[in-house]
């Protein structure tokens, strides 16, 4: 669906995109990067409003920006700043972008509707857009780049200024299109925990580099011989048995605590020294090396 | 769709490739209506043509009874009759109407758009930069065309429905193509330059101020000018004075002023509108790269 060959944008002596090769097939990919990596010159290259100095790019195999306003037709955008159409009502507007999308008046007010409610609009639908609140403003975003029900969609921030039930619903709709909709989506954002709840795949850009690639599951892998483990009662107890057994233990906020074990020590001690001091395990988890590590570790900063 | 569960279904339309400038005309222009000071305007725009029917009306009676007393008198009254002359100076006092309804309407088309960061969101879906200008000119050139070309056609019509015959006919057949023509440079330069302004300044209200302005000290320097080198056609730099004359040739009316050739208002008139169109088209294709 999306293909990037050694692409590479300059502005002026700037090389704002330095040779960027990526392959975008489907599902929901995250696109992280520090300010000015070129997260929004990808999207704009992707968008066909930059043309590349070098390489190619191509869309749905059409090739950018020579068949943008084709490429444009099949994708849906959402983009990072608030934007509002202040005399008109959202189904107005919503209307009106179907029918630059190229459907009919009617049909374009039809999903209109269908999009505005499975965005949760509601009734404020038919509000005067200069009346609404950034988090409406944001839905109507949302809503407009899917209107014309994409293939694709290029989504640049689209959790910003909302409240946090807002932007968990709108995580779990970007979610929902790539699972059950099969949407292809691209997120582009700053907010890591964002990234890992919609996406499964996640590009790391920087200086205009891809630096990492590749699922989060396979980016964030285990750490050797880190666990983390909750008992029921008798902590100290069984943190002195731990040290004994050579284990090295930290307390947590949570109240977990955060051990690493010998190579000699095997996950059933954990059960097995619970048991001798009379407490329970209730949790036992091997811990991960979480996004933002990884990320931090690509661009090069602690 | 259950109703609970919420979701949208597949589009399964065939999307056209239809002119999207036309969207945007249709848009512009829906927007427009929904504002009541703009069909105020648009009313005292049309007030001049009811005028303009009545004197058609009373004229053409009058004149198809020869033993009226008044139709001597209204023969003699060079305001009174319905000749190119009335209609050069019905499109001359509509050109005031087509400046304000052009500033109301188009002082915030490009400027709104930035400023709500609506041109992102536009030049994401399949429209090109060329199909944005041509959509706001033409909603504008649509709306002075409405004051201007539309009812004085609407007159020459009924004028030959109330004196039907092939006298009337020989001496208006060609009013069509000179109302059009006067129509169009009339508006088109009101419309150009209104965007032009709108694409360079960022609120509608200084975009509106900044073409008055424009208007006020070219009236003033067209005036300045012809007084201070004592040659009256200077007064051509006033841009009112150049599209007049051209409406003078092409009515065949004697302009009061000027006795230059038209080419040379025609001139200024052209450099005028590519100046606009090119200030806009420069602003709206950076705004697409911007995007």
């Amino acid at each position: 669906m999306i293909d990037l060959e050694d692409v590479e944008v300059t502005y002026g002596t700037l090389k704002a995109l330095n040779g960027i090769t990526c392959k975008i097939e489907g599902g929901a990919v995250g696109l992280l990067g520090p300010n000015g990596a070129g997260k929004s010159t990808l999207l704009k290259v992707l968008l066909g409003f930059v043309r590349a100095s070098a390489g190619r790019a191509r869309l749905f195999g059409l090739d950018l920006p020579r068949r943008a306003l084709e490429v444009r037709q099949r994708l849906g955008y959402m983009p990072e700043r608030d934007m509002v159409s202040p005399k008109v009502s959202a189904v107005s507007f919503l209307t009106y972008c179907g029918c630059l999308y190229g459907m009919s008046r009617v049909d374009a007010m039809e999903r209109a509707h269908e999009v505005l409610n499975y965005v949760g609009m509601g009734e404020n639908r038919y509000r005067k857009m200069e009346t609404y609140s950034t988090g409406m403003c944001q839905r109507v975003k949302f809503a407009q780049a899917l209107i014309h029900d994409p293939k694709l969609l290029l989504l640049d921030e689209p959790t910003n200024g909302l409240d946090p039930a807002g932007r968990t619903e709108m995580l779990e709709l970007i979610r929902e299109l790539a699972l059950k909709r099969k949407v292809t989506i691209l997120l582009s954002s700053h907010l890591l925990p964002d990234v890992e709840h919609a996406c499964e795949r996640v590009i790391m850009i920087n200086q205009g580099r891809v630096v990492r690639d590749g699922p989060i599951r396979d980016l964030t892998v285990l750490r050797d011989g880190l666990f983390e483990v909750r008992v029921r009662d008798n902590k100290e107890a069984f943190v002195d048995a731990l040290l004994a057994a050579g284990c090295i233990c930290m307390d947590q906020q949570s109240g977990n605590l955060l051990v690493t074990k010998p190579e000699s020590f095997e996950l059933r001690s954990f059960f097995e020294i619970a048991r001798a001091r009379d407490t329970q395990v209730r949790h036992v988890r091997p811990v991960r090396h979480s996004l933002e590590e990884v990320f931090m570790a690509a661009i090069g900063r602690k | 769709m259950p109703i609970y569960e919420q979701t949208y279904r597949t589009y399964e339309g065939q999307l056209r490739r239809h002119f999207r400038w036309w969207t945007i005309v249709k848009q512009e222009l829906r927007v427009l209506i929904s504002q009541r000071a703009f069909l105020v305007l648009m009313v005292a725009a049309l007030m001049h043509f009811i005028f303009r029917i009545l004197q058609i009306v009373a004229y053409d009676i009058i004149r198809m009874d020869p033993n009226n007393p008044i139709n001597a008198m209204i023969q003699n009254v060079a305001m009174l009759v319905v000749n190119e002359g009335m209609f050069y100076d019905f499109l001359r006092i509509q050109s005031s109407m087509v400046f304000l309804a052009c500033i109301f309407a188009g002082a915030g088309m490009i400027c709104d758009d930035t400023r709500n960061n609506l041109m992102e969101v536009y030049f994401s879906k399949p429209m090109s930069w060329r199909d944005y200008v041509l959509g706001k000119t033409m909603t504008l050139v649509a709306i002075g065309l409405t004051v201007t070309a539309v009812p004085a056609l609407i007159l020459v019509l009924l004028h030959n429905i109330l004196a039907p015959g092939w006298k009337t006919l020989g001496q208006t057949y060609w009013y069509p193509g000179a109302i059009l023509a006067f129509s169009l440079i009339i508006v088109l330069p009101c419309a150009t330059g209104v965007l032009a302004s709108s694409a360079l300044l960022k609120s509608q209200r200084f975009a509106a101020i900044a073409v008055f302005m424009i208007l006020f000290g070219d009236l003033a320097m067209g005036g300045i000018l012809s007084e201070a080198l004592h040659k009256q056609n200077y007064l051509i730099v006033a841009f009112p004075a150049a599209l007049d004359h051209l409406g003078s040739v092409l009515f065949k009316q004697r302009h009061p002023v000027l006795s230059m050739h038209w080419k040379w208002p025609a001139l200024y008139v052209a450099i005028v509108c590519g100046s606009c169109l090119w200030i806009v088209c420069r602003r709206v294709k950076r705004a697409e790269v911007a995007a």
